[in-house]
């Protein structure tokens, strides 16, 4: 192939892809040239010198261009002067590589010689000791001697707070631009810069708040040397003391794999607690990145406040009670009750979501399922054409489009963003349809500001116009033309500012767009094409796939009879034609969905805390929480991964399917399961889709690059290799047969007349998980109303509003910008509420 | 507010460059003008009319020596103490200079009037020692010379001649920039 | 016949002349064994003059014990109640010594000289629990001059975990 390099280094003959650079060539056969500045996933700069190599190119015979040989007939290396540097330099045919000569070694001792003049040598006290590249590095090629003074280092300061999340240490500082770098290039947060110069050069943050960024922890792994540490993990253990349990963030629906790192601790009496979580490598999930979300929301687990032990409601008040007997009444209650229903959050296993299904269907034979707060439909159509098993959004890049609907993925699912990000900036183009500008328009090739309550007719006057011939003329046109005519199309839809239906049809509408056939072929059922929901939670993908639907099953069949949706399960509990609720990881109450229990005669919570519907509860199960546990998620691409039990559980509590398989057995739904690798086995057989999946295969992993974990820290900073578990896509429909276009039903305008409002997700949006985080408390999203100047003629910035709607009353302040339409209004930093609604605004005096 | 204030003159200087965020030396010069040095509510201002982040700003005013990130005096003594003006003796001078004044280099007289700062090669090392004075370079120094700068400047600023302040030169930069 | 007296005369002679040696035994506990310099007895935790803590809760300590006997947790310092120079002091020090093997490389690791191990020899516990001294069982007490920890400090001016970087003299 024309597009591959051959060159030697050290002696072993490689090809590699042109256009690589050297260091890259090496490692990839296992040769490891030292780095600090260079990290394969940002630009090379050759600030640090330390992967200073000879090399060599043939030479060639400048009269006739032949190549010249030596004596032996093999060809004349010229290895020019001095040596360069293997980051930067691109590989040549022919090129000759030496790592490992006399000049090599030297000049890498004399640099971290150099390195150390200034670096401060406390060691014992870094957090990044045990797990330094510089001390790897120093042990492995340094000079064991210097020749400069101790007295003469540069002193620095040593706790700069960098905003709340991390702190660093000016000392230690190597001035490689890692962080920098990844900030400007990956996470296009420019938020971190040098400051001064020469000896002086320091890292500064002057947004506000300070390192202003959702990305700012992954700076900590990749810096080489302990200068950015994390405000969670601060002195909080050494290295080599942790054990690190693979898991899956249980945040957003992108499902980033993670590493738990665990340590027994005296404040927990011995056992196990998180001390920090870093990224595990899924070059097609999440490559090295983590967002802070992910990364600090885990103090939830060991809160005191979680649930210890199962309470009954004794004479009007909770008590503990053995399992035993709350399992028993529990069991009894629901096979009394005149009628019953469960309702599910979105965060539980698929494990979990199977044994509740079986728990409802099999055993108390209702259909009474659904999920807490439907926001997106459309979970059918995304087994039909979901992006395709085997993608991977690293791949799109030229010649490729993404569409993004409805979403602000920079909020919702930010890991998403910065692969949509990332693949614009290699040329993808990027069509952002949405009410309002967000992070990701001003990446976008085509940036359609749809009048949020028309983005569906929108999306299908898209539609429409690819199906015909356009003369490409006008904005919607030539988007469409742009996504039509793409080799890939991937498109993401989400739900700012729509309806649950209108979010369905904007599926079908999509499904219809991907469906399309160009040349032949449609955008669905192959590599890198396909449809991705932005689900709302880390595993509302799961719960569609197990049938947590009060008119699906477990694989997308039709329920024989269709059972009450969450809706009508309020709307019963209020008016006492429902009997009995079972409420699974969810807060009805504390969400707003209902005002009290009503009249229910019944009121099950299975939870980790006690919410606003526990305490009205009459029988509570505690759960353990993820970290506690194992299971596996399913992501918005349907990849089911596997996360593994970090620490011990809290109190008495027991996994959610063990629970709800103890309770099954009680009501005849068949024996309980013991082990979850046999509960996922048996869920498997129910649905097919997940066929062929089991335990072992999703803890199968192959080799990824770059190359990170063991010895090499200092290439992928600390993230870890993994070890534990790639997971599995599932195969959509399209994958294996055609797919028919989708039958739209006629538009249907939800718009009242109004001020709309639309809810717009914040990442750090108060919630029971991440109140509990100490550290991002400082970032939680302020409840903000942004109104066009048009609209806010009474109001000016910063004044306090008060937001009504039928369903939410809101305290908010007041942003007046033209950056959302006349006639809409923008809240954010409440808890997702769906669709639009006509807002009633009112000023509070001061 | 920069902004406002000087509009026009901004929209002439972003015009000059294909991409808005080239415009930031100017702007900084102007900024730097205005305030009498780049102050933290400068560099934002600078930053939110180009749309960069501040931090961009401020590595900028970091990086150069020529801005001020502190209140200077009236009249700034840049000295330069690279090598070659080291190896002519600039590291002595500034030790002359810094007595003579009573101060250490970055601070200013307690008058207000002089400001000694140490800096980079200013491209005159065969006249070293030298300094730069509000833009205007004073070479082949010694103590003589300097005692007469000194006074040369004291009788301006006493007699409010307005010909020699920071302002003014950077006014007259800015002006030959845009022409 | 002449070597076998020999032979007992001798034997005779060294019981006789140990009647007139110092006894070995001694009244222990009223009497205490005077023991090497380098006796490597019960673990201390050390100070500095002005009472600061030397230990600065690396955990090399517990890196190095082959028998895993010690444990350390740290949190940070800071000027108004500063336990040790530097950012990081240990919050808990823990050593088991029934695991304790007395070998000595905790001392060696340890960056600051805080932990040495002394000459007390005296280590008998009723139970297990006992066994596990807590830190302010090793620590010595705080010196005369000095005073105890936490104590409010002047800004900035123990910022360095390891003050002194000489070479062994």
């Amino acid at each position: 192939m024309s597009d591959l390099v051959t060159l030697t280094i050290d002696g072993t003959e490689l090809s590699v892809p042109k256009g690589t650079r050297v260091a890259d060539a090496a490692k990839s056969v296992g040769i490891d040239i030292p780095v600090f500045c260079h990290h394969p996933k940002l630009e090379p700069v050759g600030a640090c010198r330390m992967c200073l190599v000879e090399i060599g190119m043939p030479m060639r015979d400048r009269a006739t261009g032949e190549p010249m040989l030596n004596e032996d007939g093999s060809p004349k290396i010229n290895f020019g002067r001095g040596l360069q540097t293997s980051c930067t330099a691109v590989v040549g045919e022919g090129m000759v590589v030496h790592t490992d000569t006399e000049a090599v070694t030297d000049v890498r001792g004399t640099l971290l010689e150099f390195q150390l003049v200034n670096h401060p040598l406390d060691c014992p006290i870094c957090d990044k000791g045990g797990e330094c590249p510089l001390q790897n590095l120093v042990m492995d090629h340094g000079k064991m001697e210097s020749r400069v003074y101790f007295e003469d280092k540069r002193r620095s300061d040593k706790h700069v707070s960098l905003g709340d999340l991390i702190f660093l240490d000016r000392e230690r500082c190597i001035q490689c631009a890692r962080c920098i770098r990844f900030q400007d290039e990956v996470a296009d947060d420019r938020v971190l810069q040098f400051h001064n110069r020469g000896v002086n050069l320091e890292i500064v943050t002057m947004s506000d708040p300070g390192f202003d960024s959702y990305w700012s922890g992954n700076t900590t792994d990749i810096c080489p040397v302990g200068a950015l540490t994390t405000a969670d993990f601060r002195f909080g253990a050494r290295p080599w003391e942790m054990t690190p349990s693979a898991s899956i963030c249980s945040q957003c629906a992108v499902g980033c794999n993670m590493t738990v790192n665990t340590r027994r601790e005296a404040r927990s009496g011995g056992k196990p607690v998180i001390k920090r979580i870093l990224p595990r490598q899924n070059e097609a999930v999440n490559e090295l990145w983590l967002c802070d979300k992910g990364r600090f929301t885990h103090d939830y687990v060991a809160s005191p406040e979680r649930l210890t032990s199962p309470m009954m409601r004794k004479d009007g008040e909770l008590v503990a009670v053995s399992w035993d007997e709350a399992l028993n009444a529990a069991a009894e209650g629901l096979q009394a009750a005149s009628s019953v229903a469960g309702l599910a959050g979105q965060r539980l296993s698929n494990e979990d979501y199977f044994m509740l299904q079986k728990l409802f269907r099999k055993g108390l034979k209702s259909g009474n399922l659904d999920v807490n707060n439907r926001q997106i439909g459309g979970g059918d159509v995304v087994a039909q054409v979901g992006i395709a098993a085997g993608s991977d959004l690293q791949q799109l890049g030229k010649g490729d489009a993404i569409l993004v609907v409805a979403s602000d993925l920079h909020e919702e699912a930010p890991l998403w963003w910065l692969r949509v990000k990332q693949a614009a900036d290699r040329g993808a183009a990027l069509v952002v349809i949405n009410g309002r500008s967000t992070r990701l328009s001003s990446h976008a090739t085509h940036n359609l500001q749809a009048d949020s309550g028309d983005i569906v007719a929108t999306v299908r006057q898209l539609v429409s116009m690819a199906k015909v011939e356009t003369d490409g003329t006008g904005a919607l046109d030539a988007a469409a033309e742009t996504l039509i005519t793409a080799n890939n199309l991937v498109a993401f839809y989400g739900y700012e500012g729509l309806s649950y239906e209108e979010t369905e049809s904007l599926a079908k509408a999509l499904a219809n767009l991907l469906l399309i056939q160009m040349d032949g072929e449609p955008h669905v059922g192959r590599m890198n094409n396909g449809l991705i929901p932005v689900w709302p939670y880390a595993n509302t993908q799961g719960a569609w796939d197990m049938g947590i639907h009060p008119a699906l099953l477990p694989s997308y069949k039709a329920a024989k009879m269709t059972g009450m949706d969450a809706v009508a399960m309020f709307a019963g509990a209020a008016d006492g034609s429902l009997d009995a609720l079972y409420v699974v990881g969810a807060d009805p109450i504390g969400d707003g969905w209902m005002a009290d229990r009503g009249k229910l005669g019944l009121l099950i919570v299975q939870e980790l805390f006690m919410t606003k519907t526990a305490v009205t509860a009459d029988i509570i199960f505690p759960a353990q929480s993820w970290a506690e546990r194992d299971g596996t998620f399913t992501n918005g691409e349907r990849r089911v991964q596997r996360y593994y039990p970090a620490i011990r559980p809290a109190g008495d509590s027991r996994p959610d399917w063990q629970i709800l398989s103890q309770l099954g057995e009680r009501v005849g739904a068949g024996k309980a399961e013991t082990v979850t690798s046999l509960v996922f086995r048996s869920l498997t057989k129910a649905a097919r889709q997940y066929k062929g999946m089991d335990y072992r295969s999703l803890g199968q992993v192959e080799a990824q690059w770059p190359v990170v974990g063991g010895d090499d820290r200092y290439y992928g900073g600390n993230a870890f290799a993994n070890t534990a578990g790639l997971g599995k896509q599932w195969a959509a429909v399209a994958e294996s047969k055609a797919v028919k276009q989708f039958e739209m039903d006629d538009a249907v305008s939800s718009r009242e007349d109004g001020l709309l409002l639309i809810n717009a997700a914040s990442l750090y949006t108060a919630g029971t998980l991440i109140d509990k985080s100490a550290v991002l408390a400082p970032r939680m999203a302020k409840i903000t109303l942004t109104i066009n100047p048009v609209d806010a003629t009474a109001y000016e910035d910063g004044d306090t509003l008060m937001v009504r709607t039928d369903r939410v009353t809101v305290q908010a302040t007041a942003v007046v910008s033209d950056d959302v339409m006349v006639g809409t209004a923008v809240l954010r930093g409440v808890k997702a509420m769906n669709g639009t609604a006509v807002a009633r605004l009112s000023k509070i005096k001061e | 507010m920069i902004a406002e204030k000087y509009a026009k003159e901004i929209e002439g200087i972003i015009a000059r460059y294909p991409s808005k965020k080239s415009a930031v030396l100017p702007l900084m010069h102007l900024a730097q003008r205005e305030y009498g040095y780049t102050s933290e509510s400068a560099m934002k201002e600078v930053a939110s009319i180009l749309d960069l982040d501040p931090t961009q700003v401020l590595s900028l005013a970091g990086f150069y020596t020529m801005f001020y990130e502190e209140p200077v005096g009236k009249y700034v003594l840049e000295i330069c103490n690279d090598l070659a003006c080291a190896l002519r003796g600039a590291d002595e001078f500034v030790d002359m200079a810094c007595k003579k004044l009573d101060i250490t280099p970055e601070e200013t007289t307690d008058d207000g009037l002089f400001t000694i700062k140490t800096v980079m090669c200013l491209g005159a090392c065969d006249r070293a020692p030298m300094l730069q004075c509000n833009m205007s370079f004073e070479e082949n120094l010694n103590e003589e010379k300097f005692d007469a700068l000194l006074g040369r400047l004291r009788a301006e600023a006493t007699a409010g001649t307005p010909s020699f302040s920071v302002a003014e030169k950077m006014a007259s930069y800015a002006v030959k920039d845009g022409a | 016949m002449f070597e076998t007296f020999a032979a007992l005369a001798q034997g005779m002679a060294t019981s006789f002349k140990h009647l007139f040696m110092k006894p070995v035994t001694i009244q222990y506990p009223e009497e205490k064994r005077q023991v090497h310099e380098r006796f490597k007895g019960r673990h201390v935790l050390n100070r500095y003059d002005n009472g600061l803590e030397k230990c600065i809760g690396c955990a090399l300590c517990a890196a190095a014990c082959p028998a895993d006997a010690i444990f350390v947790e740290a949190a940070e310092n800071s000027d108004d109640e500063r336990y040790s120079p530097g950012e990081r002091f240990a919050s808990t020090y823990e050593i088991n010594l029934l695991r304790c093997i007395f070998c000595g490389y905790c001392e060696d690791a340890c960056p600051t000289e805080a932990i040495t191990l002394e000459h007390n020899y005296e280590l008998s516990f009723y139970d297990r629990e006992g066994a596990i001294y807590t830190k302010d069982m090793l620590i010595v007490d705080v010196p005369v001059n000095g005073r105890s920890t936490p104590q409010p400090v002047e800004p900035g001016a123990f910022n360095r975990a390891i003050p002194e970087m000489e070479d062994p003299k």
